[in-house]
């Protein structure tokens, strides 16, 4: 296999990035260890053969739940929950 | 019933139930759940009641809104007791990845009450008042807990109850549902709680039933399928043999037993863990301290005050987890572990599809040993914690109706049979489970 | 160097409620997050449910672009962190989306269509103290947020900023007819576009709103590739942010920045199965496009093609201020060549719409009935459509009011006897030969009626009089 499938520091960082979720330096060591571990033991899915195996997004195949286009109004505060608010705007951080 | 906030006060302090508790008895009486509390696992929202799914992200949220299954129960005259602890989002096999309480085993408090509903399961084995618990399973959450506890506890078919108000964990996969003392306990719940509802797209449109009819203890003609993977190498021997005793049980009583096998259950464990975290990990990415729960000062780009609040939010394992199911659909990635887990999902569900034209349920250890104690828990790696999962996987990621049933008993802690049928299956197994119940 | 220019458009769609919520897609006059619920900001537990008509409204632009409509598709998630996300990610389409492989005529030339799908709006975002690289903190107002969207993916196949100003101008006309997009919402209609010169890298011009805006984007975009490939630098791949304010374009983020969408089968949704009957139903709900009501005026009402194209382009207004018109005064050709030679430049000059105007059919076919019943002249309706466009007025009654009406046989037989016996002298001249005598005494009798005649028919009626002299 190419260098994409190497789990190391690096890949770990990137996606750390990605989901926005601040890792400290034990932490990504620790992770990429772990995850050396359990995406190996996960290769088993490569012995299943799947040729023209439809993948399944959910256990049983619903279809066309719709609902009517009407405006129905929700009562509520939405503000009720943050702190972070002005006004009647929720308030966020900046862009850059 | 205030009396009954008071005596699950004093159990939460001795077991760890709950990450909040009802301040008032607000119930109105008067329907199929008149005199009963009612407990909540904290993923499932009760309007005005501190709902943190038992993750710090969620500090000092009121939901806005009753889940439809919590308003179910307020409209039958229940009492909504409070919220009962768990693994973060789900996120476990034993309640202990939580920041707050971990519930201890009611017949052992060096072990583990299981997960990832703990609290619910302990509760419902520890309660000296009418109560019934709403638990939810992704992968196997409430079967696991009920078994270590030796509880009955009911996974319905996905899409069987209406998932709205439940804090996702992976929605194709998440399911609400019951446990009791007795079978009668969960089938009364759940006939409360399931149906359609015009706020989930996923659930099923089959009108309600009242599961309580199929209380007939009778399992003439029965057919018992015994998967024989579920008995391989790990799975105890004690714990087998009680398993086997339960078997036999529904043999004596006119059932007839035969060993199948189901060839995709080891490789489910690496389609279900790479199909929830996949899900789970798009499903945590809300929590960035904007609109409601954990709140940091407002300093720094978006992008920092993100990664700040999640990392001071989620504890260890929600990490690992948005780690590695971000991983799994990243581009590059995606399709050999999201895509293909989905396949091979499909492969599992046609295991069970074949074995239900041969059989009516299948019944196996729920899970492989009995509750661990937390000394043994706190040395497990995180691989060893996913494969404790390896029974209860295969039937969640089949979105198939399970029931764990209190078998017998190995070194003094409980033993669950596993029960499982075919979609909307679930009066089968209340019949299956109630006729042991009664003669045994 | 030839320009290759690709569009992604998004279309508000004209709902009554959100793409997955009951919230009502009005926001006109309401308060900041007033009109939201915990679907449409994402809380905890909340699930998101498809609008009917958005997913036919999408299914009918669809069809209108000649795309296949899959039998069966699905929305997905886009992750992806922004403060304008409450979820940080997008509900949209991915690898299964409602239709492929579509195209739109313009002037004859085939503009592909790569894809059609939906997706939902993000919140709108205030920059407080400084632009969107600058500022302090941000203002969220989730009102748009969940708002039904249709994103149009061309294929790069046109080939410079004024054919995609065309071909927006072609696309918003075919959205007006099918109903589903109202050209006058503010940002009903935003644009990303691909830009790249042949050989070049493609460099992604975000959210730019109006037609013009496009062409001028893309106008500064192509002139700055130019200059840089002249200089011999390489252009980069990157995302840019359009200026409207400057007109220029600056980088948002390079290719090394880009998000890893991770998308993945949104879960809380269900498979969308669209069989031929459903299609069917909504096809025969499709009005008339655009291009079909061009021919139509040309077959069935014998107008010249430049005028329908005119009439039709102008937008749906026109055409349907054309065919009520028509309706009232059966002379489609006279109809046509009024609305397009004379009614909208009068508009023009007073820079506004017809919807805005107080130019109705009624009124308007009055002023043709005055001319066709011969009580005003073409040149006076000419100088009374200024006024009947500026006014309303009814321009019978303004006709009455003003004693506009042509003189009648009576006054003009006095009128002319009156001039030809005052200027004896004109009348000697021109029966010695002297054509511009005439012109004089015309002149003179117009001056004597106040100019309300057709001067040909009054020179012919002196003509008259004084060969009978």
């Amino acid at each position: 296999m190419s260098d994409q499938w190497t789990i190391d520091r690096g890949l770990v960082e990137r996606i750390s990035k990605v989901a926005r979720l601040e890792l400290t330096q034990d932490e990504v060591e620790k992770f990429t260890g772990q995850l050396k571990v359990i995406l190996e033991a996960f290769r088993e899915l490569d012995d299943v053969d799947t040729e023209g195996v439809e993948p399944s997004f959910h256990p049983q195949e619903l279809s066309n739940v719709l609902r009517e286009d009407e405006a129905t109004p929700w009562n509520w505060d939405p503000l009720e929950n943050t702190e972070h608010r002005e006004g009647r705007h929720f308030k966020g951080p900046r862009i850059q | 019933m205030t009396g009954v906030i008071e005596r699950a006060r004093t159990l939460d302090e001795e077991y760890g139930i709950f990450n909040a508790l009802a301040e008032s008895d607000d119930s109105t009486g008067g329907g199929r759940l008149e005199g009963v509390a009612v407990s909540v696992k904290d993923n499932i929202c009760v309007m005005g009641m501190e709902t943190r799914a038992g993750s710090r992200v969620l500090e000092g949220y009121r939901p806005p809104f009753d889940a439809t299954v919590v308003k179910k129960c307020r409209e039958e005259g229940a009492l909504i007791l409070g919220k009962t602890t768990q693994d973060e989002f789900g996120f476990g096999t034993f309640s202990v990845n939580t920041p707050f309480k971990v519930p201890l085993n009611p017949h052992d408090r060096e072990r583990s009450a299981g997960g990832s509903s703990g609290g619910a399961a302990c509760l419902t084995s520890v309660a000296d008042f009418p109560h019934l618990a709403l638990a939810e399973s992704t992968g196997g959450s409430i079967s696991c807990p009920a078994s270590f506890c030796g509880v009955v506890g009911l996974t319905p078919t996905y899409g069987r109850t209406s998932r709205w108000g439940l804090v996702d964990y992976a929605n194709s996969l998440d399911k609400i549902g019951v446990m009791g003392k007795t079978v009668a306990d969960a089938a009364l719940l759940l006939s409360v709680i399931s149906g359609p509802d015009e706020y989930d797209s996923t659930v099923s449109q089959a009108q309600p039933e009242d599961f309580t009819e199929y209380l007939q203890n009778d399992v003439e003609g029965l057919r018992v399928g015994v998967p024989r993977e579920y008995f391989g190498e790990g799975v105890d021997t004690g714990v087998s043999e009680a398993v086997w005793g339960a078997i036999k049980g529904l043999e004596s009583q006119g059932a007839t037993v035969k060993e199948l096998s189901l060839p995709h259950t080891g490789v489910s464990l690496a389609s279900y863990y790479i199909i929830a975290m996949a899900e789970a990990s798009t499903n945590l990415a809300k929590f960035s301290g904007l609109r409601y729960g954990l709140h940091l000062p407002l300093e720094g780009s978006f992008d920092d005050y993100f990664s700040r609040v999640r990392a001071r939010g989620f504890s260890e394992e929600a990490k690992r987890r948005v780690i590695l199911g971000t991983f799994t659909r990243m581009a590059g990635y995606r399709d050999a572990y999201y895509l293909k887990a989905l396949r091979v999902r499909t492969r599992v569900i046609e295991d069970f599809k074949r074995a239900f034209e041969e059989v009516d349920v299948l019944a196996a250890p729920t899970m492989p040993v009995v509750a661990p104690r937390f000394d043994e828990i706190s040395g497990m790696e995180p691989i060893q914690h996913y494969m404790m999962d390896v029974l209860t996987v295969a039937p969640n990621l089949a979105g198939i109706p399970m029931i764990s049933f209190p078998c017998g008993r190995v070194h003094g802690m409980p033993v669950g049979l596993h029960l499982m049928a075919d979609h909307m299956g679930e009066g089968k197994l209340i019949r299956a489970a109630h006729a042991l119940e009664v003669r045994g | 160097m030839k320009a290759v220019i690709g569009l992604e458009v998004h279309v508000q769609l004209e709902t009554e409620s959100k793409l997955f919520c009951g919230c009502s897609t009005d926001s006109e006059g309401a308060e900041p997050n007033g009109n939201t619920c915990p679907i449409c900001l994402g809380f905890p537990g909340a699930k998101p449910k498809v609008n009917r008509r958005a997913v036919e409204h999408a299914v009918k632009i669809a069809r209108a672009l000649e795309c296949d409509v899959r039998p069966r598709f699905y929305f997905s998630r886009k992750s992806y962190f922004y403060p304008d996300m409450p979820k940080n990610f997008q509900i949209t389409q991915y690898e299964m989306p409602l239709a492929l492989g579509g195209r739109l005529l313009l002037d004859g030339r085939s503009i592909g269509i790569t894809r059609v799908h939906m997706e939902e709006d993000p919140a709108r975002l205030v920059h407080v103290g400084g632009g969107i690289s600058s500022s302090l903190y941000t203002l969220i107002d989730h009102n748009r947020s969940g708002v039904p969207l249709v994103e149009i993916v061309t294929d790069p196949d046109l080939a410079s900023s004024r054919e995609a100003r065309m071909f927006l101008e072609k696309l918003g006309l075919i959205l007006e007819h099918l109903g589903v997009y109202d050209p006058g919402r503010e940002g009903g209609l935003r644009v990303d576009a691909n830009v790249s010169l042949e050989g070049g890298q493609r460099v992604e011009v975000k959210n730019i709103t109006g037609f013009r805006a496009v062409e001028d984007a893309l106008n500064y975009e192509i002139i700055r590739q130019e200059s840089m490939a002249n200089m011999g630098i390489a252009v980069e791949r990157e995302t840019r942010h359009y200026d409207a304010e400057t007109n220029t374009t600056s980088t948002l983020r390079r290719k090394e920045q880009e998000e890893d969408y991770g998308y993945i089968t949104e879960p809380d949704l269900v498979r969308i199965d669209v069989d031929d009957a459903w299609i069917s139903r909504l096809e025969s709900e499709m009005p008339e496009l655009p291009d079909a009501r061009i021919q139509r005026y040309v077959d069935e009402h014998g107008v010249p093609l430049f005028q329908a194209g005119i009439i039709v382009n102008t937008g749906l207004d026109l055409s349907r201020f054309f065919e009520e018109c028509v309706g009232l005064f059966p002379e489609p050709g006279m109809v046509a060549n009024w609305i397009v030679t004379f009614l909208l430049k009068s508009l023009n000059y007073e820079g506004i719409g017809l919807r805005e105007s107080k130019v109705r059919p009624g009124t308007f076919v009055e002023l043709l009935g005055l001319i066709g019943e011969g009580t005003i002249t073409e040149r006076l309706a000419r100088e009374l459509i200024k006024e009947y466009v500026g006014t309303g007025e009814s321009p019978r009654s303004l006709v009455e009011r003003r004693g506009l009406a042509s003189a009648g046989r009576e006054e003009l037989g006095e009128a002319i006897d009156e001039v030809l016996s005052d200027n004896r002298k004109a009348v000697a001249d021109y029966r010695a030969g002297q054509t511009r005598a005439l012109d004089f005494l015309l002149g003179q009798v117009l001056r004597r009626i106040r100019a309300r005649g057709d001067p040909v028919e009054v020179k012919r009626l002196i003509r008259d009089a004084l060969d009978s002299e």
